[in-house]
């Protein structure tokens, strides 16, 4: 069985202003680096849209109403200090969305292996009734309650290395026993949520990493807290909120990871969803705004589910 | 929440020049003062590294631009000539 690549010019559409960081470039550079020779052997798909009843299971009716009120009919409006709205940015979005759920479905229906969604905007800081920090709809929320929903998985475990705290993703599983949120991050930083004693029920597990913390940090981190908590849970499907911003080349914030340590943190998810969970691991574009950086990293992660 | 998640933040090829020779020159600072841990200093001098790529890469875009101002007799721009060719 192979590993499954959803990526589409559709998640494009949504435009940013000059300047802004969540560009759609950052797609053209990540799919450059996977129509390399290596990456032939990826199952490929399109996006799809979702129906907002599957947005409901994780943001409210009244957020999804005023979103769309505020769709632009040309040019860009700011929506939140960081989020903007194109005039396609709403039906991209629920593109982001359904792509993760059509990812969560193939994996889990047994068609592919693994899942990677090269989509835009991100999700995890997109919290139940408001847009934030890029993000409109939180795709992996999402994507964890479909899992749940329609194919009967008891429990989610969501990864986020991401290296800002996925702050949507806490707040929407806080008090909900089923599905696990561990997540490294730089701290102090945006959002500035994240701090080791964010426990929600005993489900929410934050490392956070100082500026300029390097790979060994990471790995340490991971090793400690992440992975045995993610094991520990023994989840029926793992997520990853997989962010590459925590790479050196990162304009938007100060560790120094390099590929290869996003290559070993996707091995180590892996094995325990070897030992778990059949292997199923779907992952979401989260960050990650040098497009160097970014498409090596991406190359990195995808080459290494790959090997499942 | 009082930050900004750097909506304003500009990643190295989207740098006008004068914004990356700015960051260079903090840089270029922060390495000559010494008051950068060492796996912090090889990180940021590989992001000025990246930075004086993209202020050369400007500056060669910006001379292929620039044309001769002819003079007028009174000593007023009166036009301009295309660059001679390199």
């Amino acid at each position: 069985m192979a590993t499954l690549l959803i990526e589409d010019p559709v998640f494009r559409q949504h435009r940013v202003p000059r300047g802004h960081p969540e560009r759609p470039e950052r797609l053209a550079a990540i799919g450059s680096a996977l129509a390399a020779p290596e990456f032939s052997t990826l199952v490929r798909d399109e996006a799809t849209s979702t129906d907002l009843e599957h947005i409901l299971s994780a943001h409210t009716e009244e957020y999804v109403r005023t979103l769309r009120g505020l769709i632009p009919s040309e040019g860009i409006a700011q929506i939140e200090e960081d989020t903007y709205l194109s005039p396609d940015s709403f039906s991209v979005a629920l593109c982001a969305v359904g792509s993760a759920c059509r990812a969560v479905d193939a994996v889990i229906e047994g068609r592919a292996t693994n899942a990677f969604v090269a989509c835009r905007p991100p999700g995890h800081h997109a919290e139940a009734d408001r847009p934030m920090g890029f993000c409109l709809f939180n795709n992996v929320a999402i994507a964890a309650r479909r899992a749940q929903r329609k194919h009967g998985m008891e429990r989610v475990a969501i990864v986020d290395w991401d290296v800002h705290h996925g702050n949507g993703t806490q707040a929407i599983f806080w008090s909900d026993p089923t599905v696990l949120y561990a997540s490294t991050h730089e701290m102090p930083l945006y959002p500035g949520t994240g701090a080791a004693s964010e426990t929600g029920v005993g489900n929410i597990f934050n490392a956070p990493l100082s500026a300029g913390a390097d790979g060994a940090a990471f790995a340490a981190a991971m090793r400690d807290n992440i992975l045995p908590a993610i094991d520990a849970f023994a989840p029926d499907l793992i997520l990853i909120s997989a962010g590459f911003d925590a790479h050196w080349r990162d304009p938007l914030a100060s560790l120094n990871l390099k590929e290869e340590d996003f290559a070993w943190a996707t091995e180590a998810v892996m094995q325990i969803a070897a030992r778990r969970c059949g292997a199923r691991v779907v992952s979401l574009l989260e960050g990650g705004y040098d497009l160097t950086g970014l498409a090596q990293s991406v190359a990195a992660h995808v080459a290494t589910l790959m090997t499942a | 929440m009082a930050e900004s998640k750097g909506a304003n933040v500009v990643a190295i090829d989207e740098l006008s020049f004068e914004k990356a020779l700015a960051e260079l020159e903090q840089i270029v600072g922060r390495l000559e003062r010494g008051d950068v841990p060492l796996a912090e200093s090889i990180a940021i001098y590989e992001r000025g590294e990246a930075l004086k790529t993209r202020c050369a890469a400007l500056l060669k875009e910006a001379e292929a631009r620039v044309e001769k101002i002819r003079l007028s007799p009174d000593g007023k721009p009166a036009g301009l000539d295309p660059l001679d060719g390199e």
